[in-house]
């Protein structure tokens, strides 16, 4: 009578204690807090992501530092416009190296922005002082102003543009 | 035996085999559901892109985000605290112990302002000295009504000060405080003030060579302004018309100058704490364990006001006493409900809910074979992120345990809110466990009339810390009118993700602008440094640490 109790063949031992293993689950739920947290949530309830959202360093650029920050291998894409950085590496396709506005990538587009034009002269030579702007008439500041405000909202306001010898 | 003898199969096989499919999908498909999905709950404030060397980046809530507008008043028409009446409602609610309608206290409100009209001059400031009671509420909004400057403080010890510094012409205090303003004045040799005084005091009571102080009762100034005097000013929504002092936990003083504004947004981030499902209305009744002297115990009141619900603090919010203050335990929060319907919603401190928990667990305890399963499966919905206050072992167990322990407040308690302290992380599981209602754990500080941080309302998420130093339970996102970053962060850990722990600073509607020592106000919307250690998270989410 030993083997009565196997309920006559493996099947159904095997199909009883995975019934039993599971109502035991089921009436004695675990009581422990999870020790590892998931990165997804698909794996639990209480999860953390992994990592921050990436962030960038406030940094004060001049006109040499920015001038590498033109797209060239894939790099990031940063313009200046009246002293403020801003990362544009979104807007690849304008900013580009092959884009319609890549003449002023990695410098400084204050003056084209105001005059609203992507030629060479408006841009000064990187071993320059800044360009002081102080032959833009009022529409073209207003206008440039227009530009500023455009740029942070689309795009990422990450550093300032300061003379060559004050870092 | 061949392999196939061993598969053999018959009628009980089939048996097994539906009762194996059913104990499966059981398993498998009848997992509480959580109450938020948790993808919201990993993005919780809504980070920038851009931070300055040695800061983190400017944390927003998720729901107002970075290009949003905060939002500063509850309805459209609430520009000063004074709206916060709404003239068409006009069923009576409890105040403390006093049932009144919006018109009754419109009317007292007015008659008191007039009356201190005639006592004071427009330009002077009153310093308010009571506990909190329904003649602080009537008291600050008259003064708001007639643009007069109050003073509250936070702590008795800042009276000295701020008697010095500030030179209130006129202190509105209760009868048991009397005598030990008396003495203060006395010492302090300014004996122009006058003294309103709330309740029956000896009228003898005015020492020799003090006969500039004048003291009238309050009733006595209420009641000479029967005849309502239009105040001279409207008060604007961005004009200061308080001013809060409270002690720095390096114990220094700090003040702060709060305009209407900051308390319209105060209430509108206080009313957002609760989910669109249970959010306040008049059936409810608010209790707090926060002084009216703080910025955030007022913006309580006038949430409860605004809503026209019924209100009552605990007796352990009394700043000005002569006896020792009450302990945060489970007698002082049953001492409030004596003369108002049964709370429904609940702000109180870390160790109130301490208390609570450690006495509804005990009390569950003594049913014991049942108690064991039901803290299994309540704590197994809990970490799926379910929490019901309707379950199985609820009506078994836990309601019983409620009852004994909070009365009839057991029945209509919708939700806690939790401020004023750090509350310990193992805290946090049988504390929901114990109440089964939403526990919001929020942030407060001195300077702000609203929450800084609060959690989601249905936010179970059990978090252990990674460091090795306990930390407490996290504080969730910035509220939905609040920008916070963290100063003083070490920039190499953060580059290499981190996560950023410095000080905390904030800003937003809610916050008021802060004095200087020399009682000067800054400049508007800057950022005020709470002195608090603070942490972010990966999901949004904030942990304050304690202080710097």
């Amino acid at each position: 009578m030993g083997y009565a109790l196997d309920f006559g063949t493996p099947v159904n031992t095997a199909l009883l204690v995975y019934i039993l293993y599971s109502v035991q689950k089921i009436v004695f739920p675990s009581a422990s807090t999870p020790t590892t947290i998931p990165n997804e949530f698909k794996h639990g309830y209480s999860w953390l992501p992994k990592a921050h959202p990436p962030t960038v360093i406030f940094k004060a650029y001049t006109p040499k530092t920015l001038e590498p920050f033109s797209g060239k291998n894939g790099g990031r894409i940063l313009l200046a416009i009246n002293g403020i950085v801003f990362d544009v590496t979104a807007g690849r396709n304008f900013y580009g190296p092959d884009g319609m506005y890549g003449n002023f990538a990695g410098r400084d587009a204050s003056r084209g922005m105001a005059k609203q034009s992507f030629d060479i002269e408006m841009l000064t030579a990187i071993d320059q002082p800044l360009d002081k702007l102080d032959d833009l008439r009022p529409d073209e500041i207003e206008n440039m102003k227009g530009w500023i405000d455009h740029f942070s909202n689309k795009y990422i306001i990450c550093g300032k543009l300061v003379e060559n010898d004050a870092v | 035996m061949a392999v196939s003898d061993y598969l053999v199969t018959d009628d009980l096989t089939v048996l097994l085999g539906f009762i194996g499919v059913t104990v499966f999908l059981l398993q498998n498909l009848y997992k509480p559901q959580p109450l938020v999905h948790p993808i919201l709950l990993g993005r919780q404030s809504d980070a920038g892109r851009v931070r300055h060397p040695g800061e983190s980046t400017v944390y927003r809530n998720y729901g107002t985000g970075l290009l949003g507008r905060f939002p500063v008043r509850p309805d459209k028409d609430v520009n000063v605290v004074n709206d916060f009446l709404k003239p068409e409602f006009d069923a009576p609610r409890t105040l403390w112990s006093t049932k009144i309608t919006n018109a009754q206290l419109k009317t007292s409100i007015s008659a008191f302002g007039s009356g201190i009209a005639r006592l004071v001059s427009e330009e002077s400031t009153v310093l308010i000295l009571l506990n909190d009671c329904i003649e602080f509420l009537i008291s600050d909004l008259a003064l708001s009504e007639q643009s007069i400057a109050s003073i509250t403080l936070n702590s008795p010890k800042l009276l000295t000060g701020v008697l010095e510094m500030h030179r209130p012409d006129a202190i509105i205090t209760d009868a048991t405080f009397l005598p030990h303003v008396l003495e203060l004045i006395y010492d302090a040799r300014e004996h122009h003030h006058k003294i309103i005084v709330v309740g029956e005091s000896d009228s003898n009571l005015k020492p020799k060579g003090m006969k500039e102080v004048e003291i009238y009762s309050w009733n006595e100034v209420e009641s000479t302004g029967k005849v309502p005097q239009a105040p001279k000013n409207t008060p604007q929504s961005d004009s200061p018309y308080t001013v809060s002092f409270f002690e720095s936990p390096s114990g220094e003083r700090r003040g702060v100058q709060l305009t209407h504004e900051n308390f319209t947004s105060g209430v509108t981030a206080i009313k957002s704490l609760f989910p669109v499902a249970s959010s306040l209305s008049t059936l409810d009744t608010i209790v707090s364990a926060h002084s009216l002297s703080t910025p955030y115990g007022r913006a309580i009141a006038y949430t409860a006001l605004f809503e026209g619900a019924s209100f009552a603090t605990l007796p352990s919010t009394t700043v000005f006493h002569v006896k020792d203050a009450p302990t945060l335990d489970v007698t002082d929060v049953l001492s409030a409900i004596n003369r108002i319907p049964s709370p429904t919603v609940l702000f109180l401190k870390p160790e109130h809910v301490q208390s609570l928990t450690s006495a509804v667990i005990s009390r569950a305890k003594k049913s014991f074979f049942l108690y064991p399963l039901a803290w299994r499966h309540k704590f197994a919905g809990l970490r799926e992120g379910f929490l019901s206050k309707d379950s199985l072992w609820d009506r078994t167990v836990f309601d019983g345990a409620r009852e004994a322990v909070l009365g009839k407040m057991a029945d209509t308690l919708k939700a806690v809110v939790i401020s004023g302290g750090p509350l310990p992380f193992d805290s946090l599981a049988p504390a929901r466990i114990a109440l089964s209602v939403p526990l919001i754990n929020i942030h407060t500080h001195g300077s702000a009339a609203g929450p800084l941080f609060a959690t989601h309302a249905s936010d179970m998420q059990m978090l252990p810390s990674s460091s090795a130093t306990p930390e407490p339970a996290h504080v969730g996102a910035p509220s939905i009118n609040v920008e916070a970053k963290l100063v003083g962060v070490d920039d190499d850990v953060v580059e290499k993700g981190a996560d950023p722990i410095g000080e905390i600073l904030v800003r937003g509607p809610p916050v008021g602008s802060m004095l200087s020592a020399e009682g000067e106000s800054g400049e508007k919307n800057a950022w005020v440094q709470t002195g608090e250690k603070g942490r972010v998270m990966t999901n949004g989410a904030f942990k304050v640490l304690g202080f710097m």
